[in-house]
């Protein structure tokens, strides 16, 4: 599963997205307790969406309702609009000692320099994306593609995107609001509102 | 997913919802699913926008079934026991081991973004790449779908299924790299989707080259200058092994 990669478009300086989940049959016994950890560390530093594949985001619960259904299977997601706020929940994640995977999406080289500064050493393993192949011809405009790549798993639908566009245009929402609604359907908590409401504003 | 006529109001609210696109107004004033476009992803019932309660989930069978496990991703395939449509893959590389120093994966991912596909588009990539001798991963959810592995070909009860997408994941040597992806850029003109491809690697030697150049000195630059950008995803190593 790739969905925090293959991100389209402006403003990817601001978007990451932190990640926690055990290995099936090595780590994973007892690992429900330390995604919870991880999820209440995460919150400590403002991300701006939450969230667990099988429980939903913090658009749509509550944290508490969020924590009660994690189970050892589960993926836990913090989404972030800047590297400050990343480095300081890595480093506190470091500190914890959690024994779980962690993975960062975001600009490459920012996070293997934050690696560095904060845990002494290299990451692990890398996934660059390649970009989309194929009928590209058939997408989205690429303004509108920004916005629905940050959810991987395309449930943030491109008309969707352009009724609250218009809705923006006329003056009936904010873009932040916008951005809200437009997070609702991404049941990882990984679509970035931040990034999305000066997308919106950046439309054509 | 269906739409009960009798108690549709017709308001439209939840036509913009769809990913696919499948639900539309009919000449008759009432929103309507397209049966055979729906992926079976659930984000229009899960947004609870309906005032009449007149979205429902009929009870699927085999094979519309694999539509929910590859769409929605709260669904959990029995093979992977992992939520959504792939596996570990690099998540978890830091406990697995899974792809160990020499190996690239590569993870092509059909029908992402946004237009969906159908499985007799992702049997186009899979016979390709397994007459190229590339093999999907052997712990793949699609592998138990294949009437044969060897040839990449799927079961013909499933080929019209539509899913938002399918992950196919293969490992070649370093060495291979440029040539798999070869391969992969001759399929593009044979399907009607879109695919995007990931490719996984270690993350270079502690206070090296940055990613570009590291992929230089290994022997895929040309593999990562075809990337718009190098936002991607980093496992920063901090996985450690327990008892179970």
């Amino acid at each position: 599963m790739t969905h925090t990669l293959h991100r389209q478009g402006e403003y990817l300086d601001r978007d990451f997205v932190v990640l926690a989940m055990s290995a099936k049959g090595l780590n994973e016994l007892g690992s429900a307790d330390k995604l919870r950890v991880f999820l209440r560390l995460a919150e400590q530093f403002h991300p701006v969406n939450l969230g667990d594949m099988k429980s939903g985001s913090r658009f749509e619960y509550a944290l508490e309702e969020i924590l009660a259904r994690v189970e050892d299977t589960s993926i836990v997601h913090a989404a972030f609009d800047g590297l400050p706020s990343v480095e300081a929940f890595v480093a506190e994640l470091a500190r914890a000692d959690l024994g779980l995977s962690v993975v960062v999406t975001g600009d490459t080289e920012d996070v293997r320099q934050m690696c560095l500064r904060r845990l002494h050493r290299a990451p692990h393993t890398t996934e660059y994306s390649l970009g989309i192949w194929g009928r590209k011809d058939r997408l989205p405009p690429a303004d509108r593609l920004a916005i629905t790549s940050m959810c991987g798993h395309s449930l943030v639908s491109p008309r969707l995107v352009e009724k609250l566009l218009s809705e923006v245009r006329s003056g009936l929402k904010t873009p932040e609001a916008a951005a809200a609604e437009l997070a609702r359907p991404c049941v990882c908590g990984i679509f970035n509102t931040s990034r999305a409401s000066a997308l919106l504003a950046g439309c054509d | 997913m269906r739409i009960d006529s009798r108690t549709c109001r017709a308001c439209g609210k939840c036509i913009p919802f769809c990913p696919v696109g499948a639900i539309e107004m009919t000449p008759e004033g009432v929103s309507a699913i397209d049966y055979d476009e729906c992926v079976e992803c659930g984000v229009c019932l899960r947004s609870a926008v309906c005032p009449s309660g007149a979205l429902f989930q009929d009870e699927l069978t085999w094979p519309r079934t694999l539509r929910h496990l590859f769409s929605n991703p709260v669904s959990v395939h029995a093979s992977t026991r992992v939520p959504g449509r792939g596996m570990e893959e690099m998540k978890t590389n830091d406990v697995t081991g899974r792809y160990p120093p020499g190996v690239v994966g590569i993870i092509i991912e059909i029908g992402r973004p946004i237009l969906g596909t159908r499985f007799r588009q992702v049997e186009i990539v899979t016979r390709h790449l397994a007459a190229s001798g590339l093999a999907v991963d052997a712990s793949s959810p699609l592998i138990p779908l294949m009437s044969d592995v060897a040839t990449g070909t799927f079961r013909p009860d499933i080929l019209e299924e539509k899913v938002l997408s399918a992950i196919v994941s293969c490992d070649v040597p370093e060495s291979r790299l440029a040539e798999a992806l070869e391969r992969l850029e001759e399929v593009q003109s044979r399907i009607d989707t879109v695919f995007s491809v990931g490719i996984i690697v270690p993350s270079g030697e502690a206070g090296k080259q940055p990613a570009r150049q590291d992929g230089e000195r290994r022997g895929y630059a040309a593999c990562l200058s075809r990337s718009v950008s190098l936002h991607g995803k980093t496992n920063i190593g901090l996985g450690k092994r327990s008892r179970g």
